[in-house]
């Protein structure tokens, strides 16, 4: 029981919003570019670019925020590459995902080693964290030992959570949100009607940018503040695991980077039990691996489920009633 | 006169082809306007060009007496133009409101109002007699319904011009004459439409002035009262051409293919294939009349190992094909000519070469012991060329770099002379100019002569008229029921393919 | 013969590449601007550092060489139209699997190497079989569960040589592997072995396969034209997983070969990227395995090159991921090479 209660806590429960933010934020970004018919691999790439411009920007700057805006332009900058490339020269899109993720690696280590004269990771120098910010009166609500579940984050776990009821409502009632869905779901649609698919998908790239960046910022302005090399360590890999799984609508992208995040923080917790940390560090990928595989084998039985369904109507002679009888989720 | 649209020297051509070649059209105001012409003759392009859609090389257009550089169709739209696109344009998970005001959404402190939208959209429904649920979603429903809404698509904008791009291509012969009577009920409240058609019958039922377009090019422009049908065949095609029925000897009726109580679901996971019975002898061509999306699709998928059957039975030469993979079957006789041709029966990159060599890469003398002699299958392509005229330069050219219709003959040609005794031809002419259109009939007649056993699909009815011995009717994943080829009659099949019973069908 | 194996449109593909080389280039220019160094200088330090005397081209050979079988398990995955981003990961298991047999047994020399080669290629496939089962039957995106499960490989690799193998006194390798499972070398100046000419031999016999074997010709129809195949009797799965699983095991093979062939033993992080630089090197050659060959010996060119450039200069060696990034991105937008099957929904893997 002892042992429970060092692993299911509050702290627990902090540690998992925590670590959730930033795969939040750049899965969020990616709903934009997913809704719009874009697969976008080369989110590990802008939240890794973004991670150390930020630092860069807030040692320049010497404040967070600016380290922060720093970080999300070279997101953008790379979005708007990406963009440019996959929408007006119509590459491929997984090519120049994994181009520009590449491209961040390499960039982030050479300008490191030429600005810092380092390699590995950028500690201290200036580097201005994100402020934690307190919720006024959460103590005297929650009382001490639950307030920091509402309170103390960085804005940014904020901005992240905040950001899925946003995003709910950005595709049910925006016309902007409609747009994107349209062109992802029925490009030809759009066209007729005078909606550019090219802008649209423009705004996708760029948005998702927007929070790729954020991400970014969060991890190495967040509760560490460092850049080290190859930092975001595949979680923009994983985002895009939750974005297939989740076709990009915001709350199953939630309920996927809660898994991810819970997944993170209780792998931590295990080292308290000596597990050796190499595998500790894999059990977020093998997570992502196993949800991305039961995923995909789950539409098996539904799909029997309702054949069944059909045949049973079909066979009784009912009139096959053509509306509103579609699995109202036939995506794989 | 009051002229709605007025074209003048249209041209617009693609790299070498032109599709449309100094084209003169004037459409008076209240009139049904059918334009007329083979497919490829340019009746999309250049309602594309009307519409903003495609840029005209040269040439002017005025609407309503004034002229006008379409540059998009939100200009078109502007001059009180809508157009109904042959391929329906909407997005299954949205609403029928949404869909309609897609683009001019409907506002409220900056977010959609949806039941402002529902409301106007069932204001207009009730206003023009089109009958839908605004708040239902359009995944799921039925083409007629489909086709409603992108009318009333075009109507929430206030087109008072509208143009229909194939509209009854998919629609029953019952849901077309509804369409017809909404049509004539525009143009008596004052509104101007524009029909493409490629189909005789009606456009001599709903017009009031027709005009042909043949090779990109202005036939002739006349009032319907003048021109004979007769007459406008001729000017479509530019020669007599009869789809009269093929001389024909009895085959050797010996049971080849035999189906079933066989079921079978579609893509959406709904039943496609409802007990279905049929059964095929050796030297006799069994159509398969249909609305196209009634389960014929799924019934060549089903016999051709590529879709599952949910439950029935298959017999070819007495032995069930069901659940046996297409090389399987294909290895007991079975011969395949798929109604998507680009996607199922080519494939466009490779050469010719590898084209004919699907299906038979394990037969000698293409290959030995795994290895592929490519001078034998060039060689052989070669031949092939030669006996089913098909243009092009060598077996090593692209297939995409052929005419539709020699793709087609490729399909056929390899088919052909698989050695298959059983062949299953699914939609073999559409999209295929004329001369090449006869040319299949008759290979298809000579290897009914051969005594194969062939299962042809098409929603041609000419065509099954001209080559079928006995013609099923498909509806909604069902036979409907049988009619002989010989004794072909247009109406009692119509009723079959919307559905209505044969008994019934027989006693109107 | 040999003609017949390159792309069809060679004259085309080649001014293509060429001007996104050119391209590229310089953007890379720009970049190491960016970074307060000589462009040309970097250059020339690259060009001396891969060229300067028969070392350092046996040091190019030698750079090539993993990369080269990476390319040609990549082009084998392109082919039948599977993107296996992976390579990366089945060549970490590859070089432990090999490792282990090296160290672990004592076996007659031949035999040794060829159980230790057999070893890696078998891990390699067996570490795609999971993905690959699950894209084929069930759809699941081969890009994403590739990537994924190279974390897992990696950080795998790491345990097994640090918690289960690991070298008595030595920092994170594993004992090194019994002389009788080294490569036999080339040189004797260099560690360049006959792994190279494995290489070679591979690339050239893919490409045959490619376009002479019944086999090959069904692969790359389901590459090309997914349906068409289905149509025509090809088992469209069973090739899809064949293709997926060929790819892995020459990616484990690559991972043996590199661990037999020159660090003699497995240690944590040991051939870093060459997985995804053999991607990157079939990506360039459009997928061809003798194009491969060529762009193969440009990146261990870029590579051996990037050692002096750490020397000579303050620049790091990255900057040539930099470069070969930006040669990806040009290459791809290049307009003398439309990407196919864009409006029919085929699988894209050409640019």
């Amino acid at each position: 029981m002892e042992i429970l209660a060092t692993f299911f806590n509050v702290g627990l429960v902090v540690a998992t919003i925590r670590t959730t933010t930033p795969i939040l934020l750049v899965a969020l970004g990616g709903s934009f570019t997913t809704k719009a018919g874009i697969f976008n691999i080369g989110l590990e790439g802008q939240m890794l670019i973004a991670a150390f411009f930020a630092v860069i920007g807030s040692i320049w700057t010497g404040s967070s925020f600016g380290g922060m805006l720093i970080g999300v332009a070279a997101a953008l900058a790379f979005a708007l590459v990406y963009a440019v490339l996959v929408v007006s020269f119509r590459a491929n899109e997984v090519v120049v995902g994994l181009a520009l993720n590449i491209l961040a690696g390499g960039m982030t280590i050479s300008l490191m080693k030429a600005i810092f004269g380092t390699r590995g990771s950028v500690v201290g120098r200036g580097i201005v964290g994100l402020p934690k910010v307190q919720l006024p009166g959460a103590r005297d609500i929650l009382g001490p030992s639950y307030a920091q579940l509402i309170s103390g984050y960085t804005p940014l776990v904020y901005v992240a959570f905040l950001s899925v009821p946003l995003l709910v409502l950005f595709y049910a009632r925006t016309r902007l949100g409609l747009y994107l869905r349209v062109v992802g779901e029925k490009p030809e649609a759009a066209e007729t009607l005078g909606i550019s698919i090219a802008r649209v998908r423009y705004i996708a790239s760029l948005l998702c940018g927007l929070f790729a960046g954020l991400a970014g910022a969060h991890m190495s302005l967040g509760y560490i503040t460092m850049f080290t090399e190859n930092m975001s360590s595949g979680r923009g890999f994983m985002a895009v695991a939750i974005l297939i799984f989740s076709a990009g609508d915001p709350l199953k992208v939630l309920l996927g980077c809660l898994l991810f995040g819970f997944a993170d923080a209780f792998s931590l917790r295990l080292q308290i039990l000596n597990f050796p940390s190499y595998l500790i560090l894999a059990v977020p990928y093998a997570v992502a691996l196993l949800a991305l595989f039961a995923l995909s084998w789950r539409t098996r039985p539904k799909l029997i489920r309702e054949t069944l369904e059909t045949m049973r109507n079909a066979l009784a002679g009912k009139p096959q009633d053509s509306g509103g009888k579609l699995p109202s989720d036939n995506r794989p | 006169m009051d002229i709605a649209v007025k074209l003048q020297g249209i041209t617009k051509r693609f790299d070498a082809f032109t599709a449309n070649d100094r084209i003169d059209l004037s459409v008076r105001r209240g009139e049904i306007h059918a334009i007329i012409g083979e497919n490829g003759a340019g009746k999309t392009t250049l309602m594309n060009v009307l519409f903003g859609l495609l840029q005209p090389d040269e040439g002017t257009i005025s609407v309503n007496g004034k002229p006008l550089v379409v540059t998009s169709p939100a200009v078109a739209i502007a001059e009180g133009l809508g157009m109904v696109h042959q391929h329906f344009k909407l997005v299954p998970s949205l609403t029928v409101a949404d869909n309609i005001f897609l683009g001019m959404e409907i506002r409220k402190r900056g977010l959609i109002d949806r039941k402002a939208q529902i409301e106007q959209a069932r204001t207009l429904s009730r206003k023009f007699g089109l009958n839908v649920d605004p708040a239902e979603r359009v995944a799921g429903l039925s083409v007629g319904i489909e086709q409603r809404i992108e009318i009333l698509k075009v109507l929430a904008r206030n087109a008072r011009i509208i143009i229909l791009d194939e509209p009854t291509a998919v629609l029953t012969p019952q849901e077309s004459r509804d369409l017809f009577a909404t049509l004539r009920s525009f143009v008596e409240d004052g509104m101007t439409v524009i029909f493409i058609s490629h189909h005789l019958e009606e456009v001599m039922a709903v017009s009031d002035t027709i005009t042909v377009l043949r090779d990109g090019r202005v036939v002739a422009t006349r009032g319907k009262s003048e021109l004979s049908k007769r007459e406008l065949v001729r000017m479509m095609v530019g020669r007599d051409v009869s789809f009269d029925r093929r001389p024909r000897s009895p085959g050797s009726g010996r049971a080849v293919l035999s189906v079933s109580d066989l079921w079978a679901r579609d893509d959406r996971r709904l039943p496609a294939l409802k007990a279905v019975n049929l059964s095929v002898s050796a030297g006799e061509i069994v159509g398969i009349a249909g609305v196209a999306g009634n389960g014929q699709t799924e019934l060549a998928e089903v016999l051709s190992g590529l879709r599952p059957a949910s439950h029935g039975s298959a017999l070819l030469h007495g032995k069930e094909l069901l659940e046996h993979s297409p090389a399987e079957i294909r290895a007991r006789g079975l011969a395949h000519v798929p109604g998507d041709r680009l996607a199922r029966g080519v494939d466009g990159n490779a050469t010719l070469s590898a084209n004919m060599l699907m299906g038979r890469q394990r037969k000698q003398p293409y290959s030995r012991r795994g290895l592929i002699d490519w001078r034998a299958v060039d060689r052989e392509t070669k031949a092939l060329m030669q006996r089913f005229d098909i243009r092009a330069r060598g077996p090593r050219d692209l297939a995409s770099s052929l005419s539709g219709g020699n793709i087609q003959k490729v399909v056929l040609a390899r088919e052909f002379t698989a050695g298959g005794d059983f062949l299953l031809i699914d939609q073999p002419t559409r999209g295929v100019d004329i001369g090449a259109q006869e040319a299949i009939h008759s290979e298809i007649m000579r290897q009914r002569a051969d005594d194969k056993a062939i299962l042809l699909i098409s929603t041609q009815l000419d065509e099954l008229a001209a080559l079928a011995d006995r013609i099923l009717v498909m509806f909604e994943g069902r036979i409907m029921g049988e009619i002989d080829g010989a004794a072909m009659d247009e109406e009692s099949i119509g009723l079959m393919m919307a559905g209505i019973d044969p008994v019934a069908a027989a006693e109107v | 013969m040999i003609a017949s194996l390159l792309p069809r449109n060679l004259r085309r593909t080649l001014a293509g590449q060429l001007l996104a080389l050119a391209i590229a280039l310089a953007l890379g220019a720009v970049v190491i601007l960016m970074i307060d160094e000589n462009p040309l200088r970097v250059f020339a330090t690259l060009m001396r550092g891969a060229f300067g005397d028969s070392e350092k081209i046996a040091g190019t050979l030698l750079q090539t060489t993993p990369i080269l079988i990476c390319g040609v398990a990549a082009c084998i995955g392109l082919r039948g139209g599977m993107f296996n981003v992976g390579i990366e990961g089945q060549l970490f298991l590859g070089g432990f699997a090999a490792a282990w047999v090296g160290f672990s047994f004592a076996l007659p020399p031949v035999l040794h190497v060829l159980v230790a080669v057999a070893a890696a290629v078998a891990a390699g496939a067996a570490w795609v079989s999971v993905p690959a089962y699950f894209r084929v039957r069930f759809g699941a995106n081969e890009v994403v569960s590739t990537i994924l499960a190279n974390y897992v490989a990696v950080l795998l690799t790491s345990y097994f040589t640090i918690f289960l193998f690991k070298r008595p006194g030595g920092w994170s390798e594993t004992p090194p592997i019994l002389p009788s499972a080294y490569l036999p070398e080339l040189f004797s100046f260099s560690r360049l072995n006959i792994g190279l000419l494995i290489g070679l031999a591979l690339a050239v016999a893919t490409a045959l396969f490619f376009r002479f074997t019944t086999t090959g010709y069904a692969v790359t129809m389901v590459g090309s034209a997914p349906k068409f195949a289905e149509y025509g009797g090809i088992n469209v799965r069973r090739a899809g997983f064949g293709v997926l699983l060929a790819s892995g095991a020459v990616g484990g093979l690559a991972g043996g070969v590199e661990t037999l062939g020159v660090h003699h033993r497995f240690m944590e992080g040991f051939a870093p990227g060459f997985g995804f630089d053999g991607l990157i090197a079939a990506l360039l050659a459009n997928g061809s395995p003798i194009g491969t060959i060529f762009t193969a010996l440009f990146f261990g060119a870029l590579r051996a090159g990037s050692l002096l450039l750490e020397v000579d200069t303050t620049a790091s060696r990255e900057i040539i991921t930099v470069i070969q990034a930006l040669i990806i991105l040009a290459v791809s937008a290049d307009l003398l090479l439309r990407r196919k099957g864009d409006r029919t929904g085929g699988r894209r893997w050409k640019f």
